[in-house]
């Protein structure tokens, strides 16, 4: 599948937090946090790219 | 704060809250969108407001302290060309670089040939509007930013690095300007959160005008299924920049989706039932949406009044603000309709009677905000905003 092909993605997310999951061992932790901060952070990089077509 | 200056803030804020919600405050509140203006008033030049975003937010406050109005935007100068640079776009004309130092701003659309998004990527942004943005259009619009399989470079890293530090050191410091606006000036910030229509943002940002106008004719379905896919990210923007206490409005610049730039088949059927929803969900969530209405939109009043009571506040530009008035005023506030050339070339006693036209004929029961027709850039007269705002404030007393 080319970069052009990926499945649709749901607003604020570039890359899903069942995608990275994926490529983590198990967590011994506490798993939701984990999430939670990937979320957030990913969010910011949405933000950018968003911003970018929408602000500037 | 000052007890006074916290006062004052309480004040205007009550006033410009209320005419946004169609209401009758204690007097006509004044938020006159000053861009290039106040570069001009503080005695800096275009290039100055452009390129530093600190100096454009000092020329915002001096305006504010000196002059007597409800509500300003932090910086209306909006683009801040320091990041724009950072990540090599090549879409403006900057001032002092491109153009002269006291010119604002221009954006530069590309011929219809080589617009940022050819007609065969319809299907590719309607799969996934995200990662087109990031891997297919930012590589286009920048001079250093490469595509996904392409060789990498040092300067496309540093691009996209600088720039996402850039924007969260230029969106960080939009809430130091309201806090100083608040505390140095008691001066409300007017909006907070940014919408643009799906096709508006289609044409502008993506497929061009030109382009777009011949995707309406030749591939309309693309056209909708591509406003389709946008909406929900355009949402999502809009809210997620907004103001959290949901007291100031979101704004949708309105650019080229009207009457006569496209037909009324293409906008009541794509246009309007991809930004119509998403107005109505802003609503929903308790948001206020501004119609900033650049040019004419007034063939699709009809449309807007489709939407809830009080959910939007419309601009006028160039419609006929008595007209508008007399059509929607009973369900939204309205602002605006002081033409740009008035005050650009008519003196300050021509202003005075403008203004009194808006009041008497518009403004007599609430919901109406004074403002320029669009925003100020450099050619707006001092003079005539000073009479803008001293006849307001002393005729438009309820």
């Amino acid at each position: 599948m080319s970069d052009q092909q990926q499945p649709k993605k749901r607003p604020g997310v570039c890359i899903p937090w069942e995608e990275k999951r994926k490529e983590l061992p198990e967590i011994a932790g506490d798993a939701e946090l984990v999430k939670r901060v990937w979320e957030e952070t990913d969010a910011l990089a949405y933000t950018y790219v968003w911003h970018c077509l929408v602000s500037f | 704060m000052a007890k006074d200056t916290e006062a004052l803030y309480a004040e205007r804020f009550s006033r410009y809250t209320t005419a946004l919600r169609n209401g009758r405050p204690d007097k006509v509140p004044i938020r006159p969108f000053v861009a290039e203006f106040t570069a001009k008033y503080a005695g800096y030049t275009c290039q100055d407001v452009t390129q530093d975003f600190q100096k454009a937010f000092d020329a915002a406050c001096k305006c504010a302290a000196d002059f007597d109005w409800d509500a300003v935007v932090g910086n209306m100068v909006y683009v801040w060309t320091g990041l724009t640079q950072a990540m090599g776009t090549t879409y403006y004309g900057v001032p002092g670089i491109d153009i002269s130092p006291d010119t604002g701003f221009q954006y530069c659309e590309p011929p219809e040939e080589e617009a940022f998004m050819p007609p065969e990527d319809y299907d590719a942004l309607i799969a996934d509007p995200t990662g087109y943005l990031l891997n297919v259009w930012l590589p286009r619009i920048s001079s250093d930013i490469v595509a996904p399989g392409d060789p990498n470079t040092e300067r496309s890293n540093l691009a996209l690095l600088k720039g996402g530090m850039a924007m969260m050191q230029y969106f960080s410091g939009f809430g130091v300007q309201a806090q100083r606006l608040r505390e140095e000036c008691g001066t409300v910030s007017a909006i907070a959160g940014i919408l643009k229509a799906p096709l508006d943002i289609l044409a502008d940002k993506l497929r061009g005008y030109l382009g777009l106008c011949t995707d309406l004719l030749e591939r309309p379905k693309k056209v909708l299924e591509a406003c389709e896919a946008l909406q929900p990210h355009l949402a999502h923007v809009a809210l997620t920049s907004a103001d959290p206490a949901k007291q100031v409005p979101i704004t949708m610049w309105m650019h080229r989706s009207c009457v006569p730039f496209i037909s009324f088949e293409h906008f009541d059927n794509i246009y309007w039932p991809t930004t119509k929803p998403i107005i109505e969900t802003l609503w929903g969530e308790g948001y206020q949406v501004m119609l900033y209405a650049e040019g004419k939109w007034g063939a699709h009043l009809d449309r807007f009044a489709e939407l809830p009571d009080a959910s939007i506040i419309y601009h006028c530009d160039r419609d006929d603000i008595f007209e508008v008035h007399a059509r929607i005023g009973h369900k939204f506030a309205i602002s605006g309709g002081v033409p740009n050339d008035l005050l650009a070339f008519g003196t300050p006693e021509q202003v005075r009677e403008r203004c009194k036209a808006i009041i008497d004929g518009v403004a007599k029961d609430g919901g109406y905000i004074m403002d320029a027709s669009a925003i100020m850039q450099n050619d707006a007269k001092i003079e005539n905003v000073q009479a803008m705002t001293d006849f307001t404030r002393e005729y438009g007393v309820y």
